[in-house]
């Protein structure tokens, strides 16, 4: 993992102090609301529905036992005893007082955590796999990468005041597990004649106008990244728009502009203001790479064991991973109980947590974009009994990848900005589908609920996305189905009017049904039936049955 | 108003031109003309080796004062709002692709937690209240030279 | 602010700028709870602006905002129902 240096620590420790007298000048009057407002989102300090919130960056996803263990801290002592993780890496606390936020920092300094750039119009915490390092395909481990993104964007004097937020990714597979192309830049790292660098993709992005991100660059020289980046954000933030909040983000300036202008343009600055300092040499590059090396494991034959446990046996099928190391295994941990919100973990769970890593995974979290989390590197001798203690601490859904494992925002329950509720949408998913053979009998398939267009649940790319509205003082909950955020991405359809609340969970039954009828062998999944057959099958099945019941 | 280099307080040399009609032989070589008085005067036709300083809103265009840098000694980049983070990058262009050496203020909306950014981007001055000098003197005291970019 | 508002009685509502909690005007000031707000007819909205108005300024509240009711006299839109009472889900 990255350790940071002194003068990490010194950067990290003069932004709390600073952000300590910007909490102060606001008490005393001496910052309007209108003025704090930016400063605090630059610090991830939003105000919500009943409370601030602050959202604290996990850094390209990976978490220390020590870091876990100062969230549950964090969560009993500043909060109401637990933490929600986000869509992008990031934990949300829902319940901190403002002048106690300084404080909430300066512990999160501590260990080496902070909650810098988690929102406002800059570049923001920087994406990742979460499967890191820790996979045979991989072309190279993204997270240094992340890394060196990490530090050139923070504080970053000229891009701290852009038209609109933005958000990197950075994946080092062909397979993607980061939502890289509805990033408002997504890298993949590939080889071409032997050497690696970087296809780079510009404008992806959900809201209320979803884009999927174009490639601009099939080949990006290492050493030229962050003069690219830089060339990129210099074309945005000469021209990105800034009169009109829902035309700001770069997607829109792309399609304005056309993806070949718009790259000639970035070209252009990339000439005009490359800089010699910004280019990255191997021994910088290799320093930060050192930080990444696998824990020492051993080689071995063991495979996973066989159970008369029917739970662990169902567990081990859904939850596990091969390491690319032979003896071990990766363990994916299930935020998704039936009828919990998505995504939420006590102090508790995550106190344990970070015992268990350190007993059986050296000491390391890492936390999904599908707001789960994994214990990297479990010895598969150890898995039987890593499971007993995850059950312990209902940690051992066996639904990664399956129905209930849905991707959900905060809604209306605590958002400011959302139309509609979402966690209890996920809860009657979760508890319409709790058996792991009938979830497994329809296989892989992502629902995802957004309380509003904003599409913080992401749900323009879910196979299933669902989006909450208000239709006059009412929820509803418009369907959009063949949505996709891995390598394949695509945005989903609408499939027609919306539904109440109460009969959403029918409707999904419904084209649930729908995809079974039609599916041709056990393993074709949703998403693949769905492209077979097209959105109009499922239309005819869902609002014929409708018509008729009413 | 006054202007603060660094920690300094410095002589604000510049006046706004406010006739709303006025000619070529209006201004002087302290008088600060909006862009569109520039091109007014441009128009006109300006003798040779006057020079003069020029404000530009952070929402206007300055493609037109490209080709005639040579005739201002200040550049004053106006923020409608510290939002509005377009001068940032403006000033990389002057500095960096224009090679402009004169003076680069900033005026209008700024917040003195801006002020390193300000200075770090290529910015020399800022034009602020009297009252808030203490403010952005502390925070720009607050700076210890730390950063990731170089 | 009043001019896009709809009905006849409103609550004014804002949260509080420390504790960032949901509070309601009522005739002993701010308090948490919305049975004891003061309730406003549409006409009387622009003397209320000021009153939140000084509030904000005096750093007291920020994010002031009329609720809207409807004929019954309870608060009208979802949003603000679960702003006056809270999470609709259980968080543990």
């Amino acid at each position: 993992m990255y350790k940071y240096s002194n003068i990490d620590k010194k950067i990290i420790a003069d932004r709390t102090k600073q952000f300590q007298n910007q909490v102060e000048r606001r008490l005393n009057g001496k910052l309007t609301e209108e003025e704090f407002k930016p400063l605090r989102l630059m610090n991830g300090l939003y105000l919500q529905l009943h409370a601030y919130m602050l959202r604290v960056a996990i850094p390209y996803g990976e978490l220390s036992s020590t870091q876990l263990r100062k969230l549950a801290f964090i969560a009993d002592k500043f909060d109401r005893g637990y933490g929600h993780f986000t869509t992008r890496q990031n934990i949300q606390f829902n319940w901190p007082k403002l002048p106690e936020v300084p404080e909430i920092l300066d512990q999160l300094s501590e260990v080496e955590m902070h909650a810098i750039q988690t929102s406002g119009n800059c570049i923001r915490n920087i994406s990742s796999d979460h499967l890191a390092g820790l996979t045979a395909e991989e072309v190279e481990d993204p997270r240094p990468w992340c890394e060196i993104i990490r530090k050139w964007s923070t504080f970053h004097p000229e891009f701290s005041f852009l038209p609109r937020k933005f958000k990197i990714a950075v994946t080092g597979c062909l397979e993607d597990r980061t939502a890289l192309l509805v990033h408002d830049i997504g890298l993949r790292l590939i080889k071409k004649n032997n050497v690696i660098g970087f296809e780079v993709f510009v404008g992806g992005g959900q809201g209320r106008t979803p884009h999927i991100a174009k490639m601009i660059r099939s080949f990006l020289s290492k050493k030229d990244l962050l003069n690219y980046l830089e060339a990129i954000l210099t074309t945005y933030n000469q021209l990105g728009r800034r009169d009109n909040i829902y035309k700001a983000r770069i997607k829109i300036l792309v399609n304005e502009l056309g993806v070949q202008k718009f790259k000639s343009l970035v070209e252009k600055n990339f000439v005009k203001f490359s800089n010699e300092k910004l280019k990255l040499d191997k021994n910088t590059i290799n320093d930060i790479f050192n930080f990444f090396k696998l824990p020492k494991l051993k080689y071995s034959s063991n495979k996973l064991p066989i159970s008369k446990n029917k739970k662990f046996n169902e567990w081990k099928q859904q939850n596990t991973l091969p390491h690319k190391i032979s003896g071990y295994s990766i363990v994916l941990i299930s935020l998704k109980p039936p009828g919990k919100p998505p995504g939420d973990a006590d102090s508790r769970q995550m106190q344990e947590l970070a015992n268990i890593s350190d007993d059986f995974s050296f000491g390391e979290i890492r936390v999904t974009h599908e707001q789960n989390l994994v214990l990297p590197h479990v010895n598969n001798t150890q898995i039987y009994q890593l499971w007993q203690q995850l059950d312990i601490l209902k940690l051992a859904t066996p639904n990664i990848g399956l129905i209930s494992d849905t991707i959900c925002c905060p809604g209306m329950d605590y958002c400011a900005l959302a139309t509609a509720r979402s966690i209890p949408i996920s809860q009657k998913i979760g508890n319409n589908f709790k058996k792991y053979f009938d979830q497994k009998s329809i296989g892989d398939i992502k629902i995802k609920i957004s309380g509003c267009i904003n599409a913080c649940g992401h749900h323009h790319v879910g196979n299933i996305g669902i989006l909450g509205l208000d239709r006059n003082g009412e929820e509803f909950y418009q369907i959009t189905l063949g949505g996709s955020a891995k390598e394949d991405a695509a945005i989903g359809q609408i499939i027609g009017p919306s539904f109440s609340e109460k009969k959403l969970i029918s409707a999904i039954r419904r084209i649930i049904k729908t995809y079974r009828k039609n599916k041709k062998n056990a393993s074709e999944d949703f998403l693949s039936v769905f492209r077979r057959i097209g959105i109009e099958a499922f239309k005819k099945d869902l609002y014929d049955n409708t018509r008729k019941k009413n | 108003m006054i202007i603060l280099e660094r920690k300094t307080e410095k002589l604000n040399k510049y006046k706004r031109i406010t006739n709303e009609f006025f000619s070529a032989n209006d201004f002087l070589p302290t008088s600060l003309l909006s862009l569109y008085q520039w091109q007014e005067i441009k128009k006109q036709g300006i003798k040779k080796n006057f020079q003069l300083a020029i404000e530009i809103n952070s929402d206007e265009s300055s493609e037109s004062i490209k080709d005639s840098l040579k005739k201002f000694s200040m550049i004053q980049l106006n923020f409608k709002t510290f939002k509005d983070g377009r001068p940032f990058t403006l000033v990389k262009e002057l500095r960096i692709e224009h090679k402009f050496k004169g003076e680069i203020r900033a005026s209008g909306h700024i917040l003195p937690d801006q002020y390193v950014f300000l200075l770090r981007c290529g910015f020399d001055t800022v034009e602020i209240k009297k009252e808030d000098k203490e403010i952005w003197i502390e925070l720009l005291n607050l700076d210890n030279g730390l950063y990731y970019q170089p | 602010m009043t001019k896009k508002l709809k009905g006849d009685f409103f609550l004014l509502s804002a949260n509080e700028l420390q504790s960032g909690k949901v509070v309601f005007y009522t005739k002993k000031g701010w308090l948490p709870n919305s049975n004891k707000a003061i309730k406003i007819h549409r006409d009387d909205l622009s003397k209320y602006d000021d009153i939140f108005k000084k509030d904000e300024e005096k750093c007291i509240i920020i994010s002031a905002k009329f609720v809207e009711l409807d004929e019954s006299g309870k608060i009208k839109t979802l949003r603000d129902k679960i702003r006056d009472s809270g999470l609709t889900i259980k968080i543990k």
